[in-house]
């Protein structure tokens, strides 16, 4: 079994990186594990690199989500 | 129990000037800057403490010149607190909502699945003002501001629950914010939540005693493994921020 899904929240503005998500918009495919995404990724929001980001274990307020669903603004 | 003491000077320290690469950033032209002190781990400042608890940003920050800010920029998430303790500050937020807030108003803006704010000083009055960051205890929440104001005059010599807890403003963490102003000798023995809750405790003006150790202004001291922390202050008019958070 693959390990769970992990969540990765930008300390610069709080963009969040869900990996079962991935960003479509953003050219990352649903199911993208962090360790994939290139080290010089930047968050789409702020351009806080992504060694700034913090792996939380927070839920979502409305549930766990579809793969398919999105958290732009 | 444990401990860490931050000096006023030992913080980050950052000038953010609103021409050049920030300037889309920055507002205010071509003289306007912010001053930002961080307690924590914040943008380029990366060699001091992560964060405490569910606290990521505690940042002493002064706007200086007419129109100097933070233009209008997104949050996901993050519950962004303000405490103004001088000057004027304009808030514009994306829940509709545009606010001035004086010395002694706060906010929490919690940012939940998405919103934007714009902070602006719009007079020639330097704004100095405290941001704290917290992380919610849910994501994507509905974003929501709220705001209040402490009365330093009235409730001296007192601890007053601004945010969270027993306050009037609750939020969605298991996190408060209490404030001391004093003018007399005291000692105020502040009981814990809980063995997995700590305190950060900033010294806004004057100075105090936490725990047997001396803290000037702008000092800070974060403390944990504890049922409970002992704050004694002098006669000197002291101004003290607590913030207690689930580790
Ligand atoms: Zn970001």
């Amino acid at each position: 079994m693959n390990d769970p899904f992990a969540r990765y929240l930008c300390l610069g503005c709080g963009f969040l990186y869900d990996e079962q998500m991935g960003l479509p918009e953003h050219g990352i495919a649903p199911g993208t594990r962090w360790k994939d995404i290139p080290d010089d990724w930047v968050c789409p929001d702020c351009g806080t690199p992504k060694h700034r980001f913090e792996m939380v274990a927070i839920p979502y307020a409305s549930g766990e989500p579809e793969a398919s669903a999105s958290n732009t603004f | 129990m444990e401990s860490f003491v931050l000096k006023a000077d030992d913080r980050g320290y950052n000038k953010l000037v609103s021409v050049g690469g920030p300037a889309s950033y920055i507002a205010g032209h071509p003289d306007a800057f912010i001053t930002r002190r961080s307690s924590f781990n914040f943008g380029d400042y990366q060699t001091g403490h992560h964060g405490f608890g569910k606290i990521r940003v505690f940042g002493d920050e002064i706007f200086t010149h007419a129109g100097c800010g933070y233009n209008m920029h997104p949050h996901h998430d993050f519950i962004i607190m303000a405490f103004i303790l001088s000057g004027e500050l304009t808030h514009i937020n994306t829940l509709g909502k545009v606010d001035t807030l004086k010395a002694g108003d706060y906010y929490a803006f919690s940012a939940g699945s998405g919103g934007k704010h714009c902070e602006l000083n719009i007079n020639q009055e330097d704004l100095h003002v405290i941001y704290v960051w917290v992380l919610p205890d849910m994501l994507l929440l509905p974003p929501t501001y709220q705001r209040a104001h402490f009365n330093s005059i009235a409730p001296r010599n007192k601890l007053v629950p601004l945010v969270g807890g027993n306050s009037s403003m609750p939020i969605d963490q298991d996190l408060s914010i209490s404030r001391l102003d004093s003018d007399a000798p005291g000692t105020y023995e502040y009981k814990l939540k809980s063995p997995n809750h700590g305190a950060y405790v900033f010294v806004v003006e004057g100075s105090a005693t936490l725990d047997g150790v001396l803290l000037g202004k702008r000092d800070s001291i974060g403390v944990w493994d504890t049922d409970r922390i002992t704050l004694q202050t002098g006669a000197e008019k002291s101004d003290i921020l607590i913030v207690e958070t689930i580790m």
